[in-house]
């Protein structure tokens, strides 16, 4: 069953860009990533679907029925934004109580389940909170119902690692038990982990739609060094580096292949320091507009 | 039902505040009665002092004024004033808040349509709104029971009193409807006073001019007349109808321009 369907789905604000032409379907049961930089209209995509914006033209379908038109869809969904914001004179268990009065069915269990797992404080005002433990209220309350579409946008920020990593872990359960995910984000590697399929989008346009295996082969590092001697360009000048630049005794790169090939590169350099990270996203999309297109 | 309880609570301490402020009004009023009553002459003497056209804008009617029913009646304007901001306070916040404390969020993500949250959010400010009216009512009956030299008609002080439950649902429509129109309200109180203010100043002036006239259906301050009301112990139909039909037109646009509003990111 499809899941989530766009269709020539379009938002114009005024003048200025939302999405143009976006077509997608998420299957049931998958986790599917929805990539770009900030500002790319992921957002725009993912209140569309949630019934919060009407789209200029084209449609956006979820369960099969019209997002705008339908609330009763949102039954079965659960929506965790980027940064959430409560009502403050609220305890957390009222504010969760509310939250679960709309879905007619019986949470209580849920919700200490869940923060037990989350390690939040149900009694505290939510005006005491942090940032990050906002987030976690935003995360109960985001599941609270046990929905088949989980909606993420961008999720992470705020949360600690340790955090994030038990959100993964609670987002990888809720898909095994049957939900599907629609994961958005601007990090690449957090959707490398847990994602099937992955939707690039940038400018308002979907560029590129790919399986995560199709993905995984490709992936791309940053890699900086210093050497002892000065480094010249054919040191590096196999297949998958881009971007080179050597200065003196320093180099950098973005390297895109089987890791073995450049670590042999490596190697062969008498090296004072090196690093090897992920590349942000804007870098890996101006190598797909230069690669593919 | 879950909005309207969750609306309600959020919304009882103002309106318990507004209610104090109300009688602390008319009690402040209610209490120089006796001191007006006791030197009739003195205090008419001083009121014609005033050119009638002030006088006619200030709601000032000699021949009535010493009776409780009459001063009450010169007053009320001003509670009308304080019970309007309150509404028109209550109508530009209750559905904008969502946007302002960012919270819209949370509550349109959930499954149920924009116009039964308008509906329980309206329902949640209709109640605030009765409540401290019934409770103005009652404390100011016993104040007025209290300084009112000889006996006075309940059945007129409910007929002087109810106007303020029609103007605050008016001001609450109002209030309403102005605020679909901002994507986002960053500061409700300025429009409501503005508001508030800009039609009680416009009907005053309008009455000084002119008793009768289209100038009237202007302000809804100038459709409740506290003379006619006392001589006729009831409305002025077309009035009380200028009244509903602004209601009904402004929920409707509310409904309409919020059922289709986009609600954006913060």
């Amino acid at each position: 069953m499809t899941v989530i369907e766009l269709n020539h789905l379009t938002k114009h604000y005024g003048k200025s860009r939302g999405i143009r032409d976006v077509n997608l379907a998420v299957e049931e049961g998958e986790i599917f990533g929805f990539i770009g930089p900030n500002g790319a209209g992921k957002s725009t995509t993912i209140r569309t679907l949630l019934g919060l914006i009407y789209p200029t033209s084209g449609s956006a379908a979820v369960f099969g029925r019209n997002c705008t038109e339908h609330p009763e869809i949102r039954k079965e969904l659960g929506y965790l934004p980027s940064e959430v914001f409560y009502y403050d004179n609220m305890r957390v268990i009222d504010l969760l109580n509310y939250s679960a009065s709309f879905y007619k069915k019986d949470c209580t269990k849920r919700i200490r389940e869940l923060a037990e797992m989350m390690d939040l404080d149900l009694k505290k005002k939510i005006d005491d909170l942090s940032f990050g433990n906002k987030k976690k209220v935003g995360i109960v309350q985001g599941l609270l119902h046990e929905p088949k579409l989980i909606i993420l946008d961008e999720p992470t920020s705020g949360l600690d690692p340790l955090m994030q990593q038990k959100f993964f872990e609670l987002i990888a359960e809720e898909n095994r038990k049957g939900a599907t995910v629609f994961f958005s984000s601007h990090i690449l590697s957090e959707v490398q982990k847990m994602c099937s399929r992955v939707a690039f989008i940038k400018e308002g346009e979907i560029i590129k739609l790919e399986r995560m295996s199709t993905l995984q082969e490709s992936s791309y590092k940053r890699i900086s060094l210093e050497s002892a001697a000065a480094i010249r360009k054919e040191d590096f000048s196999l297949a998958g580096v881009s971007h080179l630049e050597v200065n003196g005794n320093a180099a950098k790169f973005i390297f895109k292949g089987n890791i073995n090939a450049i670590m042999k590169a490596i190697t062969a350099v008498e090296l004072r320091n090196l690093s090897v990270e992920e590349p942000d996203l804007e870098e890996i999309f101006m190598h797909y507009y230069v690669k593919e297109d | 039902m879950n909005i309207f309880r969750h609306e309600l609570k959020s919304l009882r301490k103002s309106g318990m505040l507004w209610a104090a402020a109300m009688i602390a009004l008319a009690g402040l009023f209610l209490s120089l009665y006796p001191s007006v009553a006791g030197d009739t002459e003195d205090f008419r003497k001083l009121l014609e002092g005033y050119p009638a056209s002030v006088r006619a804008m200030l709601g000032i009617h000699l021949d009535v004024i010493s009776s409780l029913m009459g001063y009450y009646s010169m007053v009320f304007v001003y509670i009308a004033i304080c019970g309007a901001i309150q509404a028109m306070h209550l109508g530009a916040s209750i559905l904008s808040r969502e946007s302002r404390e960012r919270t819209a969020d949370f509550l349109l993500v959930k499954p149920v349509s924009r116009i039964s949250i308008v509906t329980a959010k309206l329902l949640a400010a209709c109640t605030v709104i009765i409540a401290t009216d019934m409770v103005f009512f009652a404390v100011t009956a016993i104040l007025a029971g209290a300084v009112a030299a000889a006996g006075y008609s309940m059945h007129l002080f409910v007929l002087l009193n109810l106007p303020l439950l029609f103007i605050q649902m008016i001001f609450l429509a109002i209030g309403l409807a102005v605020s679909v129109f901002f994507s986002r309200l960053k500061n409700v109180l300025p429009l409501s006073l503005g508001t508030v203010f800009g039609l009680y100043i416009a009907g005053a002036l309008l009455n000084a001019d002119a008793k009768e006239g289209a100038g009237r259906y202007l302000s809804p301050f100038q459709y409740f007349d506290s003379i006619y009301i006392i001589e006729h112990s009831g409305y002025e139909i077309q009035y009380l109808f200028a009244g509903a039909l602004l209601i009904a037109v402004a929920v409707a646009v509310t409904c309409r321009i919020y059922v289709r509003k986009d609600i954006h990111a913060v």
